[in-house]
C-alpha cells in the first residue's frame, strides 16, 4: 500500500511545479506582454496618480456625482474585502436596518438596511412620497436626516413609519451587490440622479442627460447581461466636461 | 422575466448541447490513449512525468489498487498544501506579508481543495499569499478534477470490459487528464479571460485616491490563472471573497457566459464519452437527456422565484418587474451587470455541477430561489455534476432505477448488459446513505450543540451564534454549509461565520467523507462489473435508453432527495416562503 506513496509525491511535486508555478507564471508573462492594463486591474491614472478601476466601484456621497449602490465590502467598497451582506430578503435587519451602541455609548447605525435606503434615495433626488409621519420631523438642526431615529421608527412596534415613494425605486438603488464592488447602477437608476447632478453642477439637466446617454452600454453583444452604467467613467467625464467651480 | 432573459439560457444550453460531442470524442481518444492532435506536443512531457515518477503506463490496477493510488495521492497532496499554509509567512510571493493560517483553517482548506470541494471560510484576499494561492489551490484545482475524471472513467471501463480484473491505472488517468483536457483548455480560458479584463499579475496591492479623495486598496494578483481552471475543473474556489461576483474575477456579462459554459463542458462531454466507450450512444444521451430536465427546472424555478422578489420588498416601493433599464426582482447580493437571469442560471449550473462557484450570493436568495441550489447539491450534483464525480453520481443512481425496475417486475436487473446484483446495489446505497448521513447528523448538531466558556472549539454558547440571519433562513445556512461540503461544491449561506475550529474542522471532514465514501464504494462496483460477463439482450431487458427509462431515471433522483431532506428543507426554505 505505501509502495504508492513515492509516486504519488514526486507526481505532487511536479504536478506543483508545472501546473502551481510554470503556468500562473507563463500566463502572467504572456498577458503582460498581450493585455497589460486588462492584467493589471484596469486602472485609471491621472497625473501619476491612481484614481481607481474602471472595474472596481468606488464610494461617492456628494450630489455632484451619479451615486453607486449601497455596498457591503468592508465599510463600504472597500476593494480589499469584497462581499454581500448575506441577508436573506425576508430579514428583518435588511429591510428595516439596526442600530447598535458604539465605544462612547452612543447610538448609531449598525445596518442601514432598505427602508433607510430608499428614503434617502426619494429625498436625495426629489422623488415624492408619502408618509405616515412627516419628514421634517427627523431632521438634525443642519437639515440632514437622524438615521438612528428613521431606523428606530421603521422598527417601532406600535404604528411603525411607513415611507412609500409615489415613483418605483430601481431595485439595484438600494440593494447591495455581490461583491459589495459593483462599479455599475442600472440606467433607471442613473436617470433618478440626473436632475440633481445637474443642479448640484450648476449645468442643464440636458448636458447631464447627453452624457449618460454616452455612458450606457447595453447587454454585450446585444444579447448578454443587463444595461449598465458605470458610476466611475461617468463621473470622471462629468469633472472633465463640467468642472465643479 | 424577460425574453431577453430566456434567450440566455436558451443559448448557453444549446451551447453546451452542440459541445458534448466534439468534446466527449476528443475527451475519449484521449482517455484511451489514442493519438490526438495534441500527442505530438505533449507526449514528450506525459512520458517524462510516467519516467520520473516511477509509473508503469502500460500495467493497469485492480479497483483496489487504483482507490489505493487515489487515496496516497490526495494524503499527500493534502499534506503538503496544510504545510504550505501553516509556513506561507516564510515562502515567496507574499506581498501583503500574510502570517501563517491557523491550524483549523489549513486543515479545512487541505480537505476542502483536495476533495474538489473549495469551500472559503477565510476572505482570501486578506488571508492567502499568491504563493498558496497558485501552488496550493490552482495546482489542487487541476488534480481534484483530474482524478474525478479518472474515477468516472474507472467505472465506465467497469461497464465496458467482460471478465476483467483490472479498471485502468489512476496515474494514467491523472496525468492525461490533466495535460491534454485541463491545461490546454485552461490556458485558452485563463488569456481569453484576462483579454476581457480578469487580472493576472503579482504586484501588491494597488493605492488609489478616489475622485472624492478617499483612500481605496484595490487587491491583485494571478487570478485568471486559477479562474480559468477553477470553472473548467468545477472546483469553485475564488481568489476573492466574492467569487465570480468579483468584478477581477468576472467583469463582464461576456466573461460570466463563459464561465457558466466551462462548468457544464466536460460534465456534458462525459456523457458522450460514456456512450462511446460503452459503444451505445444511445445511453450517453439518456443521462444526458435525464440531466437536462433536472437542469431547466432548476433554472426556471430559481429565474421566477428571484424575479418575484418578496412581497416586503414590494411593499417598499421597490419595483420587480423587470425593464430594459433595470433589472428589478431581488437585487440584495447580486450584480448590475449580471441580473437575475444571469444570477439565476449561474446558480443553478454551479450547484447543478460540484463547482461553486457564485457570481451571487445565494444567502441573499429569495426561500425557493435558494433553495433550488440547495436541492441541486442534496440531489448529488448529478446534473452533469463535477469533472467525474456528475457522471458516477449519476451512474449509481442509473444502477438504482434498474434495481427498482427490476423489483417492479421480478427480474434480475441489467444495465448496460451487465446484470446489477447485490454487491452493486449494496454499494450504490451505501454511497447514498453516506452522504445523507453526514449532511444531516452534522447539521443536526450543529443546530443545537453548545460550547462551554474557553472552548477550544468555537466561542462560548450555541454554534448558532455564527450566523447572520435567524429563524428559518439561519437554518438553512447551516443546512447549506453541510450540504455543500458533502456535496464537494463549497458554495456558501455566506452569512454563516465559518472560521472557527468547530465549523473548520467539522466541514472539512464533511468534505472528505463526501468525496472518499463515495468513490470507494463505487470503485468498487466498477471492480465488480469488470469480472462479469456481458448478457445478451434479451425481450425482458429494461430498454435503459428510451424516455421511460430516463423519466424513471429522473423520478429516482427526486424522490431520493425529496424523500432524504423533506423534513429538514420543510423547516428551512419552505417555511420560510411560507411566513414571508
Amino acid at each position: 500500500m505505501w509502495d504508492q506513496m513515492l509516486p504519488g509525491l514526486r507526481l505532487k511535486i511536479f504536478m506543483t511545479v508545472l501546473l502551481g508555478v510554470i503556468y500562473p507564471l507563463a500566463m502572467t508573462g504572456i498577458s503582460q506582454l498581450l493585455f497589460p492594463k486588462q492584467a493589471n486591474g484596469s486602472l485609471i491614472a491621472s497625473g501619476g496618480k491612481v484614481t481607481g478601476s474602471e472595474l472596481i466601484g468606488q464610494a461617492f456621497s456628494k450630489p455632484e456625482y451619479f451615486h453607486p449602490r449601497p455596498s457591503s465590502a468592508g465599510s463600504g467598497y472597500d476593494a480589499a474585502a469584497s462581499g454581500g451582506s448575506n441577508l436573506g430578503p425576508t430579514s428583518a435587519k435588511l429591510v428595516r436596518g439596526t442600530t447598535k451602541m458604539d465605544d462612547k455609548k452612543n447610538e448609531v447605525v449598525d445596518f442601514d438596511g432598505v427602508s433607510l435606503r430608499i428614503v434617502h434615495y426619494s429625498l436625495e433626488n426629489g422623488i415624492s412620497y408619502e408618509s405616515s409621519v412627516p419628514m421634517a420631523q427627523f431632521k438634525n438642526p443642519d437639515g440632514s436626516l437622524d438615521d438612528v431615529r428613521l431606523i428606530k421608527a421603521f422598527n417601532a412596534e406600535k404604528s411603525p413609519l411607513v415611507f412609500t415613494p409615489k415613483a418605483p425605486i430601481p431595485a439595484d438603488a438600494v440593494t447591495a451587490s455581490a461583491s459589495g464592488l459593483d462599479p455599475h447602477i442600472s440606467p433607471d437608476s442613473a436617470k433618478a440622479q440626473v436632475s440633481r447632478v445637474a443642479s448640484a453642477r450648476g449645468i442643464q439637466v440636458e448636458q447631464v442627460n447627453r452624457l449618460l446617454g454616452q455612458f450606457t452600454e447595453g447587454p454585450d453583444l446585444g444579447l448578454l447581461g443587463e444595461s449598465r452604467v458605470n458610476v466611475l467613467r461617468l463621473n470622471l467625464a462629468l469633472d472633465h466636461a463640467f468642472p465643479v467651480k | 422575466m424577460t425574453l431577453n432573459g430566456w434567450l440566455q439560457i436558451a443559448l448557453f444550453f444549446g451551447l453546451i448541447l452542440a459541445c458534448t460531442k466534439p468534446m466527449g470524442l476528443f475527451m475519449t481518444t484521449v482517455m484511451e490513449g489514442r493519438k490526438n492532435w495534441l500527442t505530438r506536443a505533449l507526449s514528450p512531457l506525459e512520458r517524462f512525468l510516467y519516467r520520473i515518477c516511477g509509473i508503469d503506463s502500460t500495467v493497469e490496477q485492480r479497483w483496489t489498487q487504483y482507490a489505493v493510488s487515489l487515496l496516497m495521492f490526495s494524503l499527500v497532496s493534502a499534506l503538503l498544501l496544510y504545510l504550505m499554509q501553516r509556513m506561507q509567512q516564510m515562502l515567496p510571493f507574499n506581498p501583503q506579508h500574510f502570517g501563517a493560517m491557523t491550524p483549523d483553517l489549513s486543515f479545512n482548506n487541505a480537505a476542502s481543495f483536495v476533495t474538489n470541494t473549495n469551500w472559503q471560510a477565510y476572505t482570501p484576499e486578506a488571508t492567502m499569499s499568491y504563493l498558496v494561492q497558485m501552488t496550493g489551490l490552482t495546482m489542487h484545482n487541476f488534480a481534484s478534477a483530474a482524478a474525478g475524471l479518472g474515477i468516472a472513467l474507472a467505472l465506465v471501463r467497469g461497464f465496458a470490459r467482460q471478465s476483467a480484473d483490472t479498471i485502468g491505472n489512476f496515474w494514467v488517468d491523472l496525468i492525461r487528464a490533466t495535460l491534454y483536457i485541463l491545461l490546454p483548455l485552461s490556458i485558452v480560458g485563463a488569456l481569453f479571460l484576462c483579454s476581457q479584463g480578469v487580472i493576472q499579475n503579482l504586484h501588491p496591492y494597488t493605492v488609489a485616491t478616489t475622485l472624492e479623495g478617499a483612500k481605496q486598496t484595490i487587491g491583485q494578483g494571478p487570478v485568471a490563472s486559477q479562474e480559468a481552471i477553477k470553472m473548467i475543473g468545477t472546483n469553485g474556489g475564488g481568489f476573492f471573497n466574492a467569487n465570480s461576483a468579483h468584478p477581477f474575477e468576472n467583469p463582464t456579462p461576456l466573461t460570466n457566459f463563459v464561465e457558466m459554459f466551462f462548468i457544464f463542458l466536460i460534465p456534458a462531454g462525459l456523457t458522450y464519452t460514456f456512450g462511446k466507450m460503452i459503444r451505445d450512444m444511445r445511453q450517453g444521451w439518456a443521462l444526458f437527456a435525464a440531466m437536462s430536465v433536472l437542469f431547466l427546472a432548476g433554472v426556471v424555478t430559481a429565474y421566477h422565484f428571484e424575479q418575484s422578489g418578496t412581497p416586503l420588498l414590494a411593499r417598499n416601493g421597490i419595483e420587480l418587474a423587470a425593464t430594459d433599464a433595470q433589472s428589478g426582482g431581488n437585487m440584495e447580493g447580486k450584480e448590475t451587470r449580471f441580473g437575475i437571469a444571469n444570477s439565476a442560471l449561474f446558480a443553478t449550473a454551479t450547484t447543478d455541477a460540484s463547482c461553486g462557484a457564485v457570481n451571487a450570493m445565494h444567502d441573499s436568495f429569495t426561500p425557493l430561489g435558494g433553495l433550488v441550489p440547495l436541492f441541486n447539491i442534496e440531489l448529488g450534483e448529478v446534473v452533469f455534476g463535477g469533472v467525474g464525480a456528475g457522471l458516477y453520481g449519476m451512474l449509481m443512481f442509473a444502477i438504482l432505477a434498474v434495481f427498482i425496475a427490476g423489483l417492479m417486475v421480478g427480474r434480475t436487473p441489467e444495465y448496460l448488459g451487465k446484470k446489477i446484483e447485490q454487491k452493486e446495489v449494496k454499494m450504490a446505497m451505501l454511497a447514498l446513505l453516506v452522504l445523507a448521513s453526514s449532511i444531516l447528523l452534522f447539521s443536526g448538531t450543529t443546530s443545537v450543540i453548545q460550547f462551554a466558556k474557553n472552548s477550544y472549539w468555537n466561542a462560548p454558547g450555541p454554534a448558532i451564534a455564527s450566523l447572520t440571519n435567524s429563524g428559518p433562513h439561519g437554518l438553512s445556512e447551516i443546512l447549506y454549509a453541510y450540504t455543500s461540503a458533502t456535496g464537494n461544491n463549497g458554495s456558501a449561506f455566506a452569512g454563516l461565520n465559518a472560521n472557527t475550529p468547530w465549523f473548520n474542522i467539522t466541514i472539512g471532514l464533511a468534505a472528505l467523507v463526501g468525496r472518499f465514501l463515495m468513490i470507494i464504494p463505487l470503485l468498487a462496483v466498477a471492480g465488480s462489473l469488470a469480472k462479469k460477463r456481458q448478457v445478451p439482450v434479451s425481450a425482458g431487458t429494461f430498454p435503459t435508453h428510451g424516455p421511460l427509462f430516463v423519466s424513471l431515471l429522473v423520478g429516482v433522483v427526486v424522490i431520493v432527495g425529496a424523500l432524504t431532506f423533506f423534513p429538514a428543507l420543510s423547516l428551512g426554505p419552505i417555511v420560510e416562503h411560507l411566513l414571508m
